[in-house]
């Protein structure tokens, strides 16, 4: 079988099971809504001042809604020996890595999805005139957030300890995947689409490609047990 | 017996020598280098700073090699290295964080402002402390070793922005001021003396957890050999 068709099958196992069980996305949805609501609360002031901060508010929460679909990406291969079945499947441990990050990949772009245009309409901010530089941004933020949170989420689901914990092991590797992701949200609120946005979004690609190459490198060594 | 004697006499040795290049360094640093015009007085935890911030940095340099070496070693004297790496390290990166914001708030009139090299800096303070608390919170010494591991290796990539945020991003930190040939003579003692006892620091808490994990060994050992009987 080809590569690409067994990394296809791994991503639909997952999506399957998730539409099946719907465990984790709803809530990771509603949370996201919930503390874009909130955080919009806190916006009632200045236009300026109100997107200078939006970028931040933004991915913040869709960081912390987002890291419940990271805890969950590997929690739900321990239940009746689904990891062990998982490994006889005829790929090797960097296409596992590549498909359980590619289903986190797509839990934050529907996180996104909700949060972004909620924002929009609870803050007035010009962020969808832009589509394609938005997409492009939220494309490699959702890229450097799934790389580490999928690897880390890996190393963690072993250690039978709290999604909380794995919001504060994984956020100071994505800080700077979060502030490059802000300040290129927040330049695109202000309309300044200029070097200092592509300086950003250059930033945002170099975390994405190095997060993602170090994460299929780490991944085999990490799981051997 | 003349050999435990030997070991004795070294590392008296080797606290005499920390102990006078501590002192020199602060002798040098409180009334040798000369005071600076703008900032008085205050300028003189620059000395203090700048060694403090150079350990945080050689830490984490020395905790992702380490760690390195754990993943394709698998052998847990590796990560006994990375492990005093991180709680030695960790102690330089708040002191540089500390000792930074006293000369903020004497510079600018701030005790902290999001400059991009104090915003890396704290994102290095911040990965220091996740692998700290993992190591309190997994007992299982190959888990923890992992994970960590995988925590330092990533965060190196945080190390080259640090070092180079005053230069790739605009801040107010300063880059590279220029000094009197005293003041740089002092900065430099300072920088050897603080090495030299983090090193000892660094060295002394290798070996201790060193015989930690002999003297676990043991215990199971003992334990073993208790059911078997």
């Amino acid at each position: 079988m080809h590569i690409a068709t067994q990394l296809y099958w791994m991503v639909c196992k997952d999506l399957v099971s998730e539409y099946r069980a719907r465990q984790v996305w709803p809530a990771m949805l509603m949370l996201g809504a919930l503390v874009t609501f909130l955080f919009s609360a806190q916006l009632d002031i200045v236009v300026e001042e109100r997107f200078r901060m939006l970028g931040m508010q933004a991915w913040l929460a869709v960081y912390f809604a987002g890291v419940l679909a990271l805890h969950q990406t590997f929690t739900m291969e321990h239940g009746e020996d689904c990891w062990d079945a998982m490994r006889l499947y005829p790929v090797g441990p960097a296409w596992i890595y590549v498909a359980k990050f590619a289903v986190n990949c797509l839990a934050l772009s529907a996180l996104q999805m909700v949060v972004l245009p909620l924002f929009v309409i609870l803050t007035d901010a010009p962020l969808l005139n832009h589509p394609g530089h938005m997409i492009f941004v939220a494309l490699l933020g959702n890229i450097g957030i799934s790389s580490v949170g999928t690897l880390l989420g890996g190393l963690w689901s072993c250690t039978r300890q709290g999604a909380s914990v794995l919001a504060f092991l994984t956020l100071p590797l994505v800080m700077p995947v979060i502030l490059a992701a802000s300040e290129a949200t927040r330049l695109l609120a202000e309309s300044e689409i200029g070097p200092e946005w592509w300086r950003w979004v250059g930033l945002l690609g170099v975390f994405a490609v190095v997060f993602v190459t170090a994460g299929i490198l780490l991944f085999e060594f990490l799981i051997e047990d | 017996m003349a050999y435990q004697t030997k070991i004795v006499g070294l590392n008296n040795l080797v606290k005499l020598v920390v102990i006078c290049l501590l002192l020199a360094s602060l002798v040098a640093a409180m009334s040798l280098a000369p005071e600076e015009e703008t900032m008085g007085q205050a300028q003189r935890i620059l000395y203090v700073h700048v060694s403090v911030a150079w350990l945080g940095l050689l830490g984490f340099a020395v905790m992702g090699a380490s760690s390195l070496a754990y993943m394709f070693r698998r052998n847990l004297a590796w990560d006994h290295w990375s492990h005093a790496a991180n709680e030695v390290g960790w102690l330089c990166s708040s002191l540089t964080l500390l000792t930074g914001s006293f000369w903020a708030h004497s510079a600018w009139g701030t005790w902290w402002s999001w400059d991009p090299r104090l915003t890396t800096s704290f994102i290095l303070w911040a990965i220091y402390s996740s692998c700290f608390v993992i190591r309190g919170s997994v007992h299982e010494p190959h888990q923890c070793a992992r994970i960590t591991s995988s925590l330092a290796i990533l965060g190196l990539l945080d190390l080259p922005l640090v070092i180079m945020a005053t230069r790739w991003f605009r801040g107010i930190h300063p880059v590279s001021p220029e000094m009197e040939p005293m003041m740089l003579a002092t900065l430099v003692l300072n920088i050897v003396g603080f090495t030299v006892f983090f090193g000892v620091l660094f060295a002394r808490r290798h070996s201790q957890l060193l015989s930690e994990r002999l003297l676990q060994e043991l215990e199971l050992r003992v334990m073993a050999k208790k059911s078997v009987l």
